[in-house]
């Protein structure tokens, strides 16, 4: 019993981070939607419009899913939290199974603690159930801030459970998935797939004419059917609650049969030598980040394509004033025409490319936090050409994402003959580009100033950030303060003209706050976990 | 005089209210085999870590072959190799590319000898290091390191994970080095490897040297035991400065011996002696005598 509970508290303790963020999503997305359709549509005439038009849109089902209620603010507030929220609960699930499963094997840590009168089983029982007790938080966090936004307790708390709950599923998904992957990154390319495949059904079920059927073959379409503050069914929790049930007890029976360290799938152990890429660090890092920045590539990519197409999806008569209005807010032009949609969704390119960004600081202070670094700064390699090389890499793999989100999202127009063209949108892609280089250069400084906390610093700064950006104006935040999101100096290309002048100050910031990150850098010293 | 290969004057290292270095003055003259000895916690890798530059020195100095370790890192890590105490290394690596990509950074390998080493070691090349066991892993670094024939060898606690044979092949690579003129830095509490391969020795504890020299040296420090077994009853022996009698049983007798032997000698030819075992102090006495009663245990 002592050592199950030491399991548990470990498991809690390492994701207590990742688990703080989302639930301040969460808690952000609740409150934020609740109050803001207060304020924007106060009449019921106001409502009604919303809901024949933008409830109807497919772009905005997209990434909300099909509403059931948009007359009420419960009703509202299920569809925008409920239908992205229960996406960002999947995500953290299979990070926090993974971690918890997959991560301390590859580590070769699980080993240390099965060598303990412990057993395999025990040992998955803790930690799924620390999982389980962290996802609780998560609900509860989500169901307080609706209630703070005075939704009624009840109705609360079924719409967080309808956020939250898909994280069963992929909490198992991701539990099968470590038993088959041996590595972390293995584990975490399939579970990530399987969640992809999930969304991409929702997505066809919501948006493609007379295929409602598709809903369910997804977890995330079960979600919908739950339908809170609208005609709530909770018979689909069952269905959740069988599914997540049968993939964690087939989790248990692998974990009983197999080999601790390795997987179901082998890992291929031995290769021949490949050495075109060893010549210098960066050649190093390149090779080490190909397949990271192919799958971001792939990502970006099919959705930019996807956005493309839905450029046209918006009209006067699909779409209220009100709701232009608020939009307007986020991207400073009139969605209506298809180069004022792509400057809308090319906002969220901004994240996407800040975030991959953040990705290239952790890569870097993985290096160090692995003790590499200490290997490679004891040949004559100087700390400036390190961080050089990972400064450049990182540039130019954002600037190559923001070039390709441009030139497929044209691909995407095209097909819809939206009539906007392939430089402009080259250059709606290159728009992206000063923010997202501001952010790598601010995470870079915390790199240089406080290694251990930089890889949160920088992640938060942009979740932060977007967050202020998507939910300060509907909440009514003060301008200073909306100002100081880097996305808010982001002009909505190709919609609006751009902003030479924003984006220079961008450059600007994160170009001096690269230059500390040299200075602070060379200045320390080198820091394990 | 030539450039030393090491200098370090009053070098400091204190890590919030820790004092982990505490003002270290070392000399080690290029071709010399230094043995670094200390328990673990002692300052062992927080000293190497300041030689080579990658934490930087609350106060003092540091130099290898003259130039200075934080200011001109990479200068001097030109004649430098180092192999970690933690070998971690990048895991989707092969053993072979691992040591392409050690070299190309280096600059300098002598790809002749590092094949011969690979065999050596009996190092699966092929194999990715996350499928490697850490001493092999271990195996590969030391085949880095030693291939690039640098002028100073940097090496922390090298041995953990091999086993004797491994053991033993490392050391014939290190008097290889010393035999062509390298100079070797050897971290370790491994007591019989240092009393091989080391010609002086250093001993570190609680972060400051407490004592340093060639063995003999160390030896002439501490006591220098003799047991002597009488034909017969063993006779009384008078006190004799620099002498510690003890009596082992009736016919035996043990003197620990700090001073001279002359005396002692000539007590003794009085007597009718049976036998005489003179016992030089190992590595391990003289390390447990500066650990003994001050509170450190002795590194295991």
């Amino acid at each position: 019993m002592k050592a199950t509970a030491a399991i548990f508290r470990r498991v809690i303790g390492d994701g207590k981070v990742a688990t703080a963020s989302f639930a301040l999503v969460f808690a952000a997305m609740g409150f934020a939607n609740a109050v803001g359709y207060r304020r924007t549509y106060p009449t019921a005439r106001e409502r009604l419009e919303l809901a024949r038009t933008f409830g109807l849109n497919k772009a905005v089902q997209l990434f909300y899913g099909r509403p059931h209620n948009l007359l009420t603010v419960g009703g509202y507030a299920a569809w925008r939290l409920a239908g992205f929220g229960s996406i960002l609960a999947s995500t953290w699930a299979v990070f926090a199974v993974v971690r918890a499963l997959r991560a301390e094997e590859d580590h070769g840590r699980q080993e240390l603690v099965l060598a303990h009168p412990v057993s395999r089983r025990r040992v998955y029982g803790a930690s799924v159930a620390a999982v389980g007790v962290a996802a609780a938080v998560l609900w509860l966090v989500a169901a307080l801030a609706l209630v703070a936004a005075r939704l009624p307790v009840g109705g609360s708390a079924y719409l967080a459970l309808a956020t939250v709950s898909p994280a069963a599923v992929f909490a198992g998904v991701a539990a099968v998935a470590s038993q088959i992957g041996a590595t972390r990154r293995a584990a975490l390319q399939l579970s990530l797939a399987m969640l992809a495949l999930a969304y991409l059904l929702r997505v066809i079920a919501d948006i493609a004419g007379g295929a409602g059927a598709v809903r369910w073959a997804t977890p995330l379409g079960w979600v919908e059917e739950l339908r809170p503050f609208a005609r709530p069914d909770p018979a689909p929790l069952l269905l959740l609650g069988l599914v997540a049930t049968a993939l964690l007890a087939s989790a248990t029976a692998i974990l009983a049969r197999r080999d601790i360290g390795n997987g179901l799938l082998p890992a291929r152990d031995t290769a021949a030598p490949r050495l075109g890429l060893l010549r210098t660090p960066v050649g190093e890092a390149v090779r080490a980040e190909r397949g990271s920045v192919a799958a971001w590539a792939i990502g970006i990519g099919t959705f930019a394509v996807t956005v493309g197409v839905l450029s046209t999806a918006f009209s006067k008569a699909n779409i209220s004033t009100a709701l232009e209005h608020e939009l307007r807010k986020l991207g400073g032009a009139s969605i209506v025409t298809p180069a004022g949609a792509l400057g809308f969704y090319f906002v969220f390119f901004v994240l996407l490319l800040s975030l991959f960004a953040c990705s290239q600081v952790a890569s870097a202070r993985r290096e160090e936090s692995d003790q590499r670094l200490e290997l490679l700064l004891a040949l004559p390699v100087g700390r400036a050409r390190w961080l050089g090389g990972r400064v450049v890499l990182g540039s130019l793999a954002t600037a190559a994402l923001a070039v390709l989100a441009g030139a497929l999202a044209w691909v995407g127009a095209a097909i819809e003959h939206a009539g906007v063209g392939l430089p402009r949108l080259i250059g709606a892609g290159a728009n992206t580009l000063p923010a997202a280089l501001c952010f790598f250069g601010l995470g870079l400084l915390a790199f240089g100033l406080v290694p251990r906390a930089s890889v949160g610093i920088a992640y938060g700064l942009v979740v932060g950030a977007f967050l202020l950006q998507l939910f300060g104006a509907l909440v009514g935040a003060p301008h200073w303060v909306l100002d100081l999101s880097p996305f808010s100096h982001v002009a909505a290309v190709p919609g609006a003209p751009f902003r030479a002048g924003s984006a220079a100050a961008m450059v600007a910031i994160g170009l001096a706050a690269t230059g500390l990150a040299f200075v602070s850098f060379a200045r320390r010293d080198l820091f394990g976990n | 005089m030539p450039t030393p290969a090491i200098r370090t004057e009053g070098l400091t290292k204190r890590y919030g209210s820790t004092v982990a270095l505490d003002a270290l003055d070392l000399t080690v003259e290029p071709g010399e085999v230094y043995g670094y000895l200390g328990p673990n916690g002692a300052g062992k890798t927080t000293t190497i870590r300041l030689l080579l530059g990658l934490h930087r020195a609350t106060s003092g100095r540091a130099e290898l072959f003259g130039r200075d370790s934080w200011s001109d890192a990479v200068g001097a890590h030109r004649r430098v190799a180092y192999v970690a105490g933690e070998p971690t290394l990048w895991p989707g690596l092969t053993g072979a590319e691992t040591l392409a990509y050690l070299g190309n950074l280096h600059g300098s390998t002598d790809t002749g000898y590092r094949d011969e080493l690979v065999e050596r070691f009996r190092l699966d090349a092929p194999k990715k290091v996350r499928a490697l066991s850490k001493g092999n892993r271990q195996k590969v670094q030391l085949v880095a390191a030693l291939a690039t024939r640098a002028d100073l060898l940097i090496l922390d606690e090298p041995t953990t994970g091999l086993d004797p044979l491994m053991e033993q092949v490392f050391r014939e690579a290190v008097l290889e080095a010393k035999q062509r003129g390298q100079t070797v830095f050897l971290s370790s509490h491994i007591l019989s490897e240092v009393e091989a391969l080391c010609d002086r020795v250093g001993i570190l504890r609680e972060g400051r040297l407490v004592d340093q020299g060639t063995l003999a040296e160390l030896r002439h420090l501490s006591a220098h035991t003799l047991e002597v077994t009488f034909a017969g009853a063993r006779p009384r022996i008078p006190e004799l400065a620099g002498i510690h009698a003890s009596v082992v049983d009736d016919a035996t007798m043990q003197f620990e011996v700090t001073g001279g032997l002359t005396e002692l000698l000539a007590e003794l030819s009085r007597h009718d002696v049976a036998s005489l075992t003179s016992r030089l102090p190992s590595l391990e006495e003289i390390f447990l005598h500066h650990y003994d009663g001050a509170g450190g245990a002795p590194g295991a």
